[in-house]
Parts: C-alpha cells; structure tokens; sequence
C-alpha cells in the first residue's frame, strides 16, 4: 500500500495516488508503521502527531466503506466526490490526499514551462505558502539549464546534492524530470516548511556567491557578503569602464571603424586562400571589396577574394598599414573602410 | 575561445553596418558605433537566455534601432519584452517604519543582524542597477547567476576588444 503516496512525498508527479486494493487492506497499524520509516530521523512520531487527527479515523471509514467496488475504484482517480453516510466525509482520504498534492505539489509545473529562468524565480517562492504539517517540503529547482551551460554551476547542484545526501532521499537529484525536489530537514533543525524553504534558498544564493568569489579574483579572502557585494560591484563596472575606454580607443587609432578579419581563426590549421600569405592564419578582405559587397554584410566568407593583382603584398608577415595603402586607391577615400591587414595574424590569435 | 570568436565575428558584423554611413567621423560616433555593436554582440551570444542580455538588447535599441534589428535578424526575432515587471516600489519610510513597529524590542544581537541584512540589502540593489535588466530580476537568486554570466560576457568582450585595439595601436606605431 501507498501511505507514501499520501504523503505526496515521493512518489513521481505528486499526484495523490493510491491503490484501491491497498486501501481495502488498510490497517492503522500499516499506517504506523510506514510513517517513521518515511520520516526524518528526528521525529519518530512527530509526524503522527502532525497527521491531521482525522485521518486515521477516515481511513478507517474508508475501509468500513471499501467493500464496494466502485468506491475503492474511485479512489485512485480524481473522482467526483460522493457523499457518504458518515456525514459530511466526501472520499475522505482522496480529498485529504488532494489537499496534500495540492499544498505540495509544486507549481512547477506550469512554471517549467515559462522558462528556466522566470520559473525558477516563480517556484522558489511556492514553498511559502506550504503549511506546516509535514516534514518534508518540495521545492523546485529550476536551473538545470543555467548549470548545464556552464560547467560553473556544477557546484551549486553539488551543494544543493549534499545538503540531501544525509537522507535518503532518492529522487531528490533528479532535477530534469521531477518538478520538484524533496528536502529533508537534518537532525536539530527547524522542520517548517518555511524555514526549510528558506533554508534551501539561502543555501542556492551561499552556492551561488561562492562561485562569484571564485570568478572575481579580488574577493577571495573576504569574509561577509556585503564586501563581496561591494568587490563585484567594482568588478562589473571596471570591466564595463574597460569596455567604454578600448572602444574610444580603437576609434581613436584610426578614422576609420570598419575592419575585416576573417574570423575563420577558429580552424585549427588555419585556411590559406593564396600560398603566397606565408605563415598566416588569417584572410584579409580589401576594403573596396567591402563596398562594392554591400549586399553582402552578414556574409564574411563571401568578401574574402584579395587581389593580388592590384596590391603588391610581400605576404603578411608585413605590417604595411591599410592607411598607406588605402591612399593609392582613389576610390577608397570615401570609404569608411579600414583594413587591419597590418594585424598579425598569429598574435591576434594568440590572444584569441 | 569559440566564444571569442563568436563575438568578433558578430562585432565585425554589426560594425560594417555602419560602414556605408559617413557621419561616423567624428571620434565620438565611431565609438558609440563600436560600443553599441560590441554590446549587441555580446548580449546576441546568450540567444535570450539570461535577462541581462535581453534588457542590454533592449537599451541599445533605444539607442539604435536600426542597428539591432539588422544585427539580430539573422539570428531570431527581437527578444520581446522582459517577463517579469520590475518590482512595485513601496515608499521607503512607510516600510520602514512598519519594520520598526515590527521589531519591537530585540536582543543587540539581533539589531547588528538587523543591520547587517540592511547592508546587504543596499548592495545588492548597488548590483541591479549595475547589471543590466537587474531591476527585473526579482529574486536574489537570479541577481547572482545573471551576474555571473555577466561577468563572463564582460570578460570575453574585454577580452578581445583589448587583443584588436593591442594589434592596431602596434601597428599604427610602425
């Protein structure tokens, strides 16, 4: 039998879901039974004590009840709810267990679906609104995908691993497929789900600025989140101070904006158009090219037909400076093309 | 490095945008040319997944439009409005003095926490309005991963703006 399932716990889909010939079955004592075994190992009983005091008493209706059939079918369904003699008990234990699946069931769900991140944000804030009955909680955890991408996020779901790998929780790592993942609460802790819930987001924010320390350089020996705050802070906008001056700077170099390299620097060997470019990786594009290719911006490949025929070129390994050259070309003194053909191809892709 | 070069090759493409244009002679022009594509490039890398990178898509299309529509529209459609709408301000006293009413009467200990969380509190709204499209970002969670791709984003653009402006101001000195 299902007690587990009961529990919402960890069953997958959160959905309540019970078998109908278990629930024939049931005895109290079962029931007793199951729950230490599923509970943390702090509280023996607490969980009973937290059992909504009705439940055993509409289990046994239920079983007093279960001889017919159609009833112990409707059980594991959503099933409209009949009334039974007992008054106001409507499927007492489905209804309980819908509660359960409710209050617990992590919206995720619908979340997931918005995207990893607007969902992540959304589902943390679910376990708030969980009551207090039960020691486990759900909480969601959508980041998968920000962890898949880089590898840096590794950590965190070790951490988030960790902090559950004291129970024995088994579904709990499965962040893919479940909406949500159960969290028990360690021996000596508080066991709402509220400061569960915080518990864990305070863990994934601890992870998270870790893994900050580790990628700032300047905040590795501090202690106390605000000043590593504060050096990220500096971090992010000396980078962006850094991005504002190399910009000003290479409008400086020349009057011209436009450059073309080819960016084929990805191959490894390096494509060679003409053998007569020795030892560089890289292809140049003549400005005059550009603009008569004007069609033809987004497609880099297409601009790369040097013409050795109007450029003396010793090859590359010569630094002779677009400037110069551009001045031999009447039509180029228009052109807001400036070619960096004096960038040696081989410490641009040393740096690269 | 792929990123590097993802990067130059999608900076390249949104500086030749400019190319045809000749108003861009004046040093000013031609580095907001460059800043503004390199920062489309950038943010183009993450194909909307993060928020910072849709909200700095977006501020540079305040500032050229035409720019961001041509650099992006190989790749996919404009990334559409942030999802998540920034925060309702609450008047600040009003919060705090209902704060106060609230603490009552606690231990030195917890004034200190108090204060400290306070502290907190104040760097990380410093980081929002650091990080672009941070006052979207609705949880600290998030403030933080989005920070960190940022940073990384911010890294590589520094990264290879440095390597070309290094190469051309070498070469200029021959």
């Amino acid at each position: 039998m299902d007690l587990s399932g009961g529990f919402g716990a960890r069953s997958d889909g959160g959905g309540a879901t019970r078998e109908a010939t278990g629930l024939e079955s049931l005895h109290l004592g079962d029931e007793f039974r199951q729950l230490p075994s599923d509970n943390n190992a702090g509280g023996g009983f607490t969980p009973l004590l937290e059992l909504p005091s009705t439940q055993p008493v509409r289990l046994l209706y239920f079983t007093d009840s279960s001889s017919s059939s159609p009833q112990a079918a409707a059980v594991t369904g959503i099933s409209p709810p009949q009334v039974h003699s007992y008054g106001t008990l409507t499927f007492p234990s489905n209804s309980v267990l819908m509660e359960r699946a409710a209050r617990f069931s992590v919206i995720a769900t619908e979340h997931q679906q918005h995207g990893n991140l607007s969902g992540e944000t959304a589902t943390s804030s679910v376990p708030s609104n969980n009551s207090s009955v039960k020691t486990e909680t759900n909480s969601s955890q959508v980041v998968e995908k920000q962890s898949n991408r880089s590898g840096k996020r590794k950590d965190s779901d070790k951490k988030a691993r960790s902090s559950t790998n004291k129970k024995k929780n088994k579904s709990s790592e499965e962040n893919e497929k479940l909406p949500y993942v159960h969290v028990r609460a360690r021996r000596g802790q508080a066991t709402d789900s509220h400061s569960l819930a915080e518990r864990e987001r305070r863990e994934k924010i601890n992870a998270r600025m870790k893994l900050l320390q580790e990628l700032v350089p300047s905040c590795d020996k501090i202690q106390g989140t605000a000043l590593v705050l504060d050096e990220i802070i500096n971090h992010v906008q000396s980078l962006q101070r850094q991005v504002e001056m190399l910009s000003m700077r290479l409008a400086a170099v020349n009057p011209r904006i436009d450059f073309n390299l080819d960016t084929r620097l990805a191959s490894p060997n390096g494509s060679l158009m003409d053998g007569s470019f020795n030892g560089t990786a890289m292809q140049v594009t003549w400005p005059h090219q550009v603009t008569e290719t004007e069609q033809s911006y987004h497609h880099h490949r297409q601009l790369q037909q040097p013409p050795p025929q109007q450029w003396p070129f010793d090859g590359l390994n010569q630094r002779v400076w677009g400037r110069e050259e551009n001045q031999d070309h009447g039509s180029d003194h228009n052109s807001l093309m400036v070619d960096f053909t004096n960038l040696h191809p081989n410490q641009v892709k040393a740096e690269l | 490095s792929s990123m590097n070069e993802e990067f130059l090759k999608k900076w390249q493409m949104g500086l030749q945008i400019f190319s045809p244009s000749i108003d861009n002679t004046s040093v000013s022009e031609r580095k907001r040319a460059i800043k503004l594509s390199a920062d489309v490039a950038m943010a183009s890398l993450r194909k909307g997944t993060t928020c910072w990178s849709r909200a700095l898509i977006q501020k540079t299309a305040t500032e050229d439009n035409f720019l961001v529509r041509q650099m992006l529209s190989g790749i996919k459609e404009e990334p559409l409005i942030n999802k998540k709408l920034p925060k309702v301000m609450c008047h600040r006293k009003i919060v705090r003095r209902s704060k106060k009413i609230l603490m009552r009467r606690k231990s030195r200990s917890a004034m200190e926490e108090v204060a400290a969380k306070k502290l907190v509190k104040k760097k990380t709204q410093g980081l929002r309005n650091v990080v672009p499209g941070g006052e979207f970002m609705s949880s600290n969670v998030l403030l933080i991963q989005e920070t960190l791709d940022y940073i990384i984003s911010l890294q590589t653009q520094v990264n290879v703006m440095k390597s070309i402006v290094d190469a051309a101001e070498a070469g200029i000195e021959r």
